[in-house]
């Protein structure tokens, strides 16, 4: 059974909306109130964030450029406390066992859905959790060298992967389990192909292996290897989203490819303690899905490239995302065999 | 010509302003002094200012990260000679035969070779960096993938088994020690959960430097409180004497040799100063004639390790600069500075921000000889410190490294590690065993394993495909050649 059958079934229910230029001038918490008291004086001190990831990456960016945009709006300091290793796992634990007094946030990404997923005791980041925001929601690309002549898009590059009888490679994340993997997997059943997932951890190696021509081509989100697309380094050949983005209208998405399934994506976002007294709560989603439309935030959510499809989910919109995407995970999981307690 | 113009523009903008020079000297000192002490490296002082970096120009910014660089490595060799606490990993090596040579009263001469060392490694490795930035990126990353790399930890492992230990077969088990710690946590290519025990902290690995502070520094004041019990503690004599300039001199092969692995480690991205001062530190042990006199106080120790982790320096600047590509937590810090202002680093910034990469050039050269300044100046007062009764100091270190195991990740388990370490070092340090061994075990391993499985899936799991890649197949011969001569050498000299 080929994996596209479950990942084209629709699970992922709030499907990805791509953003025309002319809906970007409206921000999507524009409605909130421009300012709102705390509880009692909440917070009466800094904000404490946990970052299960290192300051440099694009976790420990979005945190960051997020703390920024808080800051700026309510003028609370937050203090992120970077937590790596693990896979997000040190920086979930430690957050749950700090008190829930509303003091800390946690900041993840979708790998605390997927380990869920594959391991029901770890903290399901719907319901163990409130979600405050979700504020980068992006896809992925297959990148080549743009002076690649052994292929040049993706229908020669899938006919040349399939001419090298698996002998081919890809740069990627690709842990047991991973979005990257799972992706790669379906792609590999619809075309017929068989390509070696070489996985690096760290985007330094990972974007060096392509550059150096120790890999044929990468796995990637086009945010964070911008430099290279505007240096005119790497080119996209395929974008995995249902449509081409505005932004890449020449590369071919699925609909176009044959690829008929439904795209996983990276979602990074900001959560806190289910057991913070609510009123806390309220003040925390108004503050952080406020700060989302923040010139600042925005500013960097774009450079990211993090605005070509609907990178905001409030708290219900999270977790109707995250729900769903643990449900596509389990389901992908239990096709490829994995242990799914 | 254009190198020399482009140097001088950079090196008027930089000192042609009065802001520049206060951000000069304010990275040369922070850089001394966060990387000199143990918990608050040169990553904790660029995190405190990476926000604040938001208001000073591109320029300001960068140069102000690319001269804590140089500085920082450089500063924790101070403590890694004074106290046996390298005050990062990189500095680990020097504490090797830096430590003994303190203990001997040798202090100053040990102090002055790291200071002069890390300056000319430094400051060459600025050099080449100016004239060939661009050529050596791109033939880096072409020529070393994870074959290559894994084919240089392997000879690394190799020649390092003779580090530190009384036997060859003692220094490879403590080499196998470290490889079998590096194992725990997550695996780093499926990320399988291996030897955690249910703790989920243990899923995020041992990490080196709470390792590094129990097996150096605890287990350090643990020799010294036994010897202090037992009437035999004696204080180390306090020497201020600079190397005179024959001893320097004496070490120009050695430093020569240091310069090239070092700037060639720090061109791989991912690889950076620690391996470079490693890698230092055991080819001066492989090459010299006095191999045996290595960790008991030889200069040739602290000179091949200081000289090699500044090196580094420079040529980690030229995968980020030409490629974007950092090669550690600080280049990558400096990624984010970029960001900051709207620019990325890569082939890009010398089109648009020449001016820019030129302060950051300059800046990075004069750094690296301001090293020698003040840390002739650092020479003549910081080791009084030395002065100060054992009863005092002890606690004082045990502290220091307390608070620089907990500092690296805020987690509770590296204060557990760090003193499991320190009492495991101090039966290891007196049964034979290579506490340095262990270390360059646990580092090298994690490099190791993880570019050992990328190499298998890019040669298809076939043994055979090294034999296709010149670099690789000729690193592990010699590595093997290496390991035979050991075992030779085991089995038919009385001496070993």
């Amino acid at each position: 059974m080929k994996l596209t059958k479950y990942m084209a079934s629709g699970l992922l229910a709030c499907s990805m909306m791509l953003v025309s230029n002319a809906s970007f001038s409206a921000c999507a918490t524009d409605s909130l109130p421009d300012s709102l008291a705390g509880p009692d004086g909440f917070p009466e001190r800094a904000l404490t964030m946990i970052v299960p990831y290192g300051p440099a990456g694009g976790s420990g960016q979005v945190a960051q450029a997020m703390a920024q945009a808080v800051t700026e709006l309510t003028g609370v300091n937050i203090n992120r406390d970077h937590k790596p290793g693990g896979s997000g796992t040190v920086g979930m634990t430690a957050y749950m066992a700090l008190p829930s007094d509303g003091y800390s946030v946690l900041e993840h990404i979708d790998d605390a859905s997927s380990a869920h997923a594959l391991d029901s005791s770890k903290p399901n980041p719907a319901s163990d959790l409130i979600p405050l925001v979700i504020s980068q929601i992006t896809f992925s690309q297959i990148f080549i060298r743009t002076n690649e002549d052994r292929y040049t898009d993706w229908n020669s590059f899938v006919e040349w992967v399939i001419a090298q009888d698996g002998k081919a490679t890809i740069a990627n994340v690709s842990k047991e389990g991973s979005m990257e993997r799972v992706t790669m997997k379906a792609i590999s059943d619809a075309t017929g192909m068989s390509i070696q997932q070489i996985s690096f951890d760290k985007g330094a190696p990972r974007y060096g292996a392509l550059a150096g021509g120790q890999v044929d081509a990468l796995f990637e989100q086009p945010g964070d290897v911008r430099k290279f697309l505007d240096a005119g380094t790497f080119k996209p050949i395929l974008t995995i989203l249902p449509e081409a983005p505005s932004a890449f209208p020449d590369v071919p998405a699925l609909s176009g490819t044959g690829l008929d399934f439904e795209p996983l994506y990276r979602f990074r976002g900001f959560y806190v303690h289910k057991d913070a007294p609510a009123d806390r709560v309220e003040w925390l989603k108004w503050a952080f899905q406020k700060a989302y439309c923040q010139q600042s935030y925005q500013d960097y959510n774009e450079s990211k490239y993090m605005h070509l499809i609907d990178s905001y989910r409030d708290t219900e919109g999270a977790r109707e995302l995250i729900t769903a995407t643990i449900s596509q995970y389990r389901e992908v999981y239990k096709e490829m065999g994995l242990d799914v307690k | 010509m254009d190198t020399l113009t482009n140097f001088i523009n950079g090196t008027i903008a930089l000192f042609g302003d009065p802001l520049g020079i206060l951000i000069f000297l304010g990275g040369v000192i922070g850089g001394m002094l966060f990387g000199a002490i143990p918990g608050v490296s040169m990553l904790t002082l660029a995190a405190i200012l990476l926000p604040f970096t938001a208001h000073l120009s591109p320029e300001h910014g960068i140069m102000l990260f690319s001269v804590i660089y140089c500085t920082g490595v450089y500063g924790g060799a101070i403590t890694a000679i004074l106290f046996n606490i390298p005050g990062a990993p990189e500095n680990a090596p020097t504490a090797f035969d830096g430590y003994p040579m303190t203990q001997k009263g040798q202090a100053g001469k040990a102090v002055g070779a790291a200071v002069t060392c890390s300056a000319i490694g430094g400051t060459v490795s600025a050099v080449i960096m100016m004239i060939a930035t661009a050529p050596i990126a791109g033939w880096a990353i072409s020529a070393f993938g994870p074959p290559e790399i894994f084919a240089l930890v392997f000879f690394g492992l190799a020649v390092a088994s003779s580090v530190g230990a009384k036997t060859f077969w003692k220094g490879w088990l403590s080499i196998l020690l470290g490889l079998l710690i590096a194992v725990v946590g997550l695996d780093p290519v499926g990320g399988i959960e291996r030897w955690d025990f249910g703790m989920p902290y243990l899923l995020a690995g041992i990490h080196f430097i709470p390792t590094i502070l129990g097996f150096f520094a605890v287990s350090e004041v643990f020799v010294q409180v036994e010897k202090k019990a037992r009437g035999s503690y004696s204080a180390p004599k306090v020497s201020v004497d600079f190397p005179s300039l024959a001893e320097l001199f004496a070490q120009k092969i050695a430093v020569i040799r240091s310069i090239v692995i070092g700037f060639f480690c720090g061109i791989l991205p991912g690889i950076g100063a620690t391996l470079a001062a490693f890698m230092g530190y055991n080819e001066a042990v492989r090459w010299s004639k006095d191999s045996k006199e290595f960790g008991t106080g030889k200069m040739e120790g602290v000179v091949s390790s200081e000289t090699a982790n500044n090196a580094a320096t420079g040529a980690a600047m030229i995968p980020l600069l030409a490629l974007g590509l950092p090669g550690g937590a600080l280049t990558a810090m400096m990624v984010a500075v970029f960001q900051m202002h709207d620019m990325e680093p890569g082939p890009l910034v010398f089109l648009n921000s020449a001016d820019l990469v030129w302060v950051v050039f300059s800046a990075m050269f004069f750094a690296n000889l301001s090293i020698l300044l003040i840390g002739f100046l650092e020479t003549k007062t910081i080791i009084n410190l030395l002065r100060i009764p054992f009863q005092f100091l002890a606690p004082l270190i045990l502290l220091l490294a307390t608070i620089g195991a907990y500092a690296v990740r805020g987690l509770p388990i590296d204060i557990v590690v760090m003193f499991i370490a320190g009492i495991v070092g101090f039966f290891l340090r007196r049964s034979g065993y290579s506490v340095a061994g262990i270390v360059l075990g646990l580092i090298l391993g994690k490099i190791g394993e993880q570019t050992f499985a990328q190499a298998m899936q890019m040669l298809h799991f076939e043994w055979s495909g090294f034999f296709s890649r010149p670099i690789a197949i000729t690193l592990i011969i010699a590595g093997m050649l290496t390991l035979l001569n050991s075992i030779y050498s085991s089995f038919f000299k009385k001496s070993t």
